[in-house]
């Protein structure tokens, strides 16, 4: 009969949801390298599974293919580099390098590779794969992001290989983010992946469909290496048996087994996962802080303020002088002699009620923003730059000033009687952006501007911004942080983020020549103090000149679960820095 | 009959062009493409832009680009994932596993639902288990999936009796065979309700009239008069004749594979073909987009096919072919 059996089946399914066993993990126990690195962190205990939840699949586990974050940051934890940016302090460190020397001439880098440091498959790692890396990645047959990101002006950088564990790099000229860049490279393994590097396939090579059959072949140097991959469900990694870290008492690092990162299909059902006990740890957005936080002695967890986020959100207005091929200009004419007025673009800035914003919009988790960087970029924030705070007379007079005035309909004309209105173009999928240029249009009403709100698809704004040029003006934002370097095709004229008028064959302006100088300044130096007074510089124009009206940061969180210690949020990037160090005296959740 | 066979399956073709040819013109005509997310990142250079651009194909016009696809599908390449790397085929043979799995249960839960409780039905027709049946069966088919779903995903939320979404646990790779085999099980109890329901009512409705229908034949009174018991006359003589309309749905059922678990899949985060093709449409990944048409509209015409190759061996009156 089958009566009895369903419901035998149906317990046996509830006990099996009910109580899962911890998983035991032998650890293969080997040698620690001659060069093992000491971690100076608090001694904790091994074992515990860390879990966390990601709202977008890996496309990729080859760096070389790589160029969205997800993928990266699962890269970056099984493939390790030359040195790491510590993203709390923002200094670089010692990673498969355990030091380097620099050359006089600001130009050769010497790196001493950790002594005895094996691949996850027990072969010793050498200076020969650096270069087999470097080979890859300059291959003209593998176009990737990091060929151009380790070139200055198109030229390579020579990399010699000096003995089995030294690696000399000189770059053609003095390139100042060279270790910053460096320390992006994961180091691939040339006894796995060569033939495929003979044969053109390298980039085939460790995708998603290697990675879910013979996960064992993506060989580690990180804290962990990839154990089991199931698309669209979960990544599982395992410590890695061969990592060089290890604690003061000699215990090989990571303390945790294993980390199972749930792939879930958007940021809501990401944060929803932390807030019902499941995840261990998520980057939270400042609308969704106080109701997760209801839950917090429920399920254990804390939530921390990581401070200003890096995200700088903004308007400008297009000052492209151009026309389309039909010879109609991309601005009307008397428009873009508004917008290349810098004091009514100064004028909009003092008319924009930041603090109000602030609470509006980000429910006081937030603060306003007058400069390119945010204050969590500690290495390089500027915090002298030239500040708009909310004065509608000075708006006012400024206006006046420009020979702008109120008409008898109480709105605003310029000095032809043109009445003052424009159209501000932004994307419909970001909420907090939407209730932004909401609040904008109501400030501009005070004013007597006239502002019409256009919400488009991404991929239409991008195409208006960047190839058709046909907007008035636009609202968005760029994640910055990092080094300057990173900002070249925001700030520099020739950039393609340059937004308000790109890609110019010779600076539209005098201010714009002089951030082009600094621009170019800064990356040719190793100086830091140097650099720092040329960024500043650079940030300082750009609030003088407001082509960008910057307007808030949020401030960004993290939700922890108070079972793990030794933990390091960083104001930037991952939202845990050392992973590795983690541990739980509480095995089971 | 291998001729009519071969005459069903040249439709394919005319049928394959056209519809890749209007989804290709779609995803043209729609904003932005491939790139556009590349594009808006600060620190990527245009030049690397450029590059992609040109290995895409997309610099080129779209009646280009669609030619150079139908030449190398010519060559049984559909081209490869944009974002994965890794060739269509192979990708969409990564998750169709999970969406055929779901299917099966769901069309399983279908006829063993449906089948016996029609019979029952019609046997006496205004009867409790007649009304009882038509009422749920008018429930479900009012009730539109992805609104289903949702409950569903709503109710394992509140009571915690089930998972919420996916196939596997968090810690699937750690349980012993028999568990995961529990475990899976576990999670397809949801998604085959929410996907099986609408059909197990469809298919309600239709035998039940079917069955009527052939109760009023001569030959069913004849076999009474045999003697034979209701049992008998109702499960093998009943059953059999009116089982044949349902046999040429089957085929639309084999189409609605892919299409029918599109929405469901996104809602209760399942892991199978139709998120995958959702993901594809959304970041205007060509090839996995047009890929995944080719094969539900293949899909359609086998299923079609099939269908009519069965109802041929179950009913001798049927034959096909001249």
């Amino acid at each position: 009969m089958a009566q009895p059996v369903f419901p035998i089946a149906l317990c046996a399914l509830l006990l099996v949801s009910a109580c899962s066993p911890p998983p035991k993990i032998s650890r293969q126990t080997h040698p620690l390298p001659a060069g093992v690195d000491t971690a100076r962190s608090e001694v904790g205990r091994s074992g515990g599974v860390f879990i966390d939840s990601s709202p977008g699949e890996p496309s990729t586990f080859n760096p070389l293919v790589s160029e969205d974050a997800t993928s990266g940051g699962f890269i970056g934890l099984f493939l390790d580099s030359l040195v790491h940016n510590n993203a709390v302090t923002q200094e670089v460190e010692p990673g498969l390098a355990a030091r380097w020397d620099i050359a006089p001439d600001n130009r050769t880098f010497t790196f001493h590779l950790r002594p005895g440091v094996l691949w996850s498959d027990g072969h010793p790692f050498s200076a020969d794969d650096v270069l087999f890396t470097f080979q890859a990645i300059y291959d003209p047959r593998f176009p990737n992001r990091a060929a151009f990101d380790l070139s200055v002006d198109g030229q390579k950088f020579k990399v010699e290989k000096i003995d089995d564990l030294t690696v000399r790099l000189t770059t053609p000229q003095i390139y100042a983010p060279f270790l910053e860049t460096v320390g992006g490279v994961g180091l691939l393994p040339k006894h796995e992946l060569e033939p495929a590097f003979r044969d053109g396939t390298l980039l085939k090579s460790w995708n998603v469909s290697v990675a879910q059959k013979e996960p064992q072949r993506l060989l580690a140097t990180g804290a962990f290496r990839l154990r089991s991959y199931q698309p669209a469900e979960r990544i599982v990694f395992e410590a890695n048996p061969h990592y060089w870290r290890a604690d003061a008492q000699g215990v090989r690092l990571p303390y945790v087994d294993f980390l199972v990162t749930k792939l879930v299909k958007d940021a809501n059902a990401s944060t929803l996962a932390f807030a019902t006990g499941q995840t261990d740890a998520e980057g939270l957005s400042p609308d969704n802080v106080a109701w997760i936080d209801r839950y917090a002695s429920r399920y254990g967890f804390s939530v921390f303020n990581r401070g200003p986020s890096p995200n700088t959100g903004f308007i400008w207005f297009n000052q492209n002088p151009g026309h389309d091929t039909a010879g109609k200009p991309f601005v009307t004419p008397y428009k873009l002699a508004w917008f290349t007025d810098r004091r009514f673009r100064q004028a909009i800035s003092h008319g924009i009620d930041r603090q109000g914003l602030v609470r509006g919009v980000l429910f006081g988790r937030g603060q306003p923003l007058w400069g390119p960087e945010t204050p969590a970029n500690k290495k390089w924030y500027n915090p002298n730059v030239t500040q708009y705070p909310y004065d509608p007379a000075r708006s006012r007079a400024l206006l006046a000033e420009a020979g702008f005035q109120i008409g008898p309909d109480q709105k605003l004309h310029d000095r032809h009687g043109n009445l003052v209105e424009f159209t501000l173009n932004s994307n419909q999928e970001n909420q907090l952006r939407v209730n932004m240029a909401t609040a904008f249009k109501e400030n501009m009403r005070d004013l007597g501007i006239t502002v019409n709100l256009s919400f488009l698809d991404f991929g239409t704004l991008v195409g208006k911004i960047q190839d058709s040029y046909d907007y008035e003006a636009g609202m968005l934002g760029l994640t910055g942080g990092g080094d300057p370097a990173g900002g070249i095709s925001v700030f520099s004229s020739k950039g393609r983020l340059h937004q308000w008028y790109p890609n110019q064959k010779t600076p539209a302006t005098s201010w714009e020549a002089r951030i082009d100088q600094l621009m170019s300044d800064q990356l040719h130096t190793l100086d830091y103090p140097t650099r720092k007074k040329y960024f500043d510089e650079v940030q300082k124009i750009m609030s003088d000149e407001t082509p960008y009206i910057y307007l808030v940061t949020a401030n960004a969180y993290v939700g922890l679960k108070d079972r793990w210690k030794n933990i390091r949020i960083p104001p930037l990037g991952s939202l845990v820095w050392n992973l590795d160090e983690l541990w739980t005296p509480l095995l089971t959740p | 009959m291998i001729p009519f066979i071969l005459r069903r399956l040249t439709t394919l073709v005319p049928m394959l062009l056209a519809v890749t040819l209007l989804v290709f013109i779609l995803m043209s005509l729609a904003p932005g493409d491939f790139l556009t997310p590349v594009k808006a990142q600060r620190d990527i250079n245009p030049a690397l832009i450029a590059e992609l651009q040109k290995s895409f194909g997309l610099d080129r016009p779209w009646y280009q680009q669609y030619a150079l696809w139908l030449g190398n599908v010519l060559h049984l390449d559909f081209g490869y994932s944009w974002t994965y790397k890794v060739p269509v085929a192979q990708l969409i043979a990564q998750r169709a596993p999970a969406t055929i799995l779901l299917s099966i249960t769901s069309l399983l839960l279908a006829w063993t639902l449906a089948i016996p409780l029609a019979v029952l039905a019609a046997a006496r027709p205004g009867g409790w288990i007649d009304r009882l049946t038509s009422a749920a069966a008018y429930f479900a088919l009012a009730i539109p999936e992805f609104f289903l779903a949702l409950l569903a995903v709503w109710m394992a939320a509140r009571t915690g009796w089930f998972p919420i979404g996916g196939l596997t646990s968090l810690d699937h790779d750690f349980l012993s065979p028999a568990s995961q085999f529990l475990d899976i099980a576990h999670h397809l109890i949801l998604p085959t309700l929410v996907l099986g329901l609408g059909g197990v009512a469809g298919t309600l409705r239709v035998l039940r009239a079917n069955v009527l229908d052939v109760l009023q034949a001569e030959y069913i009174t004849a076999a009474r008069a045999k003697g034979l018991s209701e049992k008998v006359v109702l499960f093998r003589h009943v059953l059999r004749n009116a089982l044949n309309p349902l046999l040429s749905t089957i085929g639309y059922a084999f189409a609605g594979l892919l299409s029918g678990s599109l929405l469901v899949e996104n809602v209760m985060n399942y892991p199978g073909l139709g998120r995958l093709v959702y993901e594809a449409f959304i970041r205007e990944d060509q090839f996995v987009v047009l890929g995944s048409v080719v094969v539900a509209c293949s899909l359609l015409i086998v299923g079609n096919l099939l269908s009519d190759l069965a109802l041929a061996w179950s009913d001798p009156r049927v034959r096909y072919g001249r």
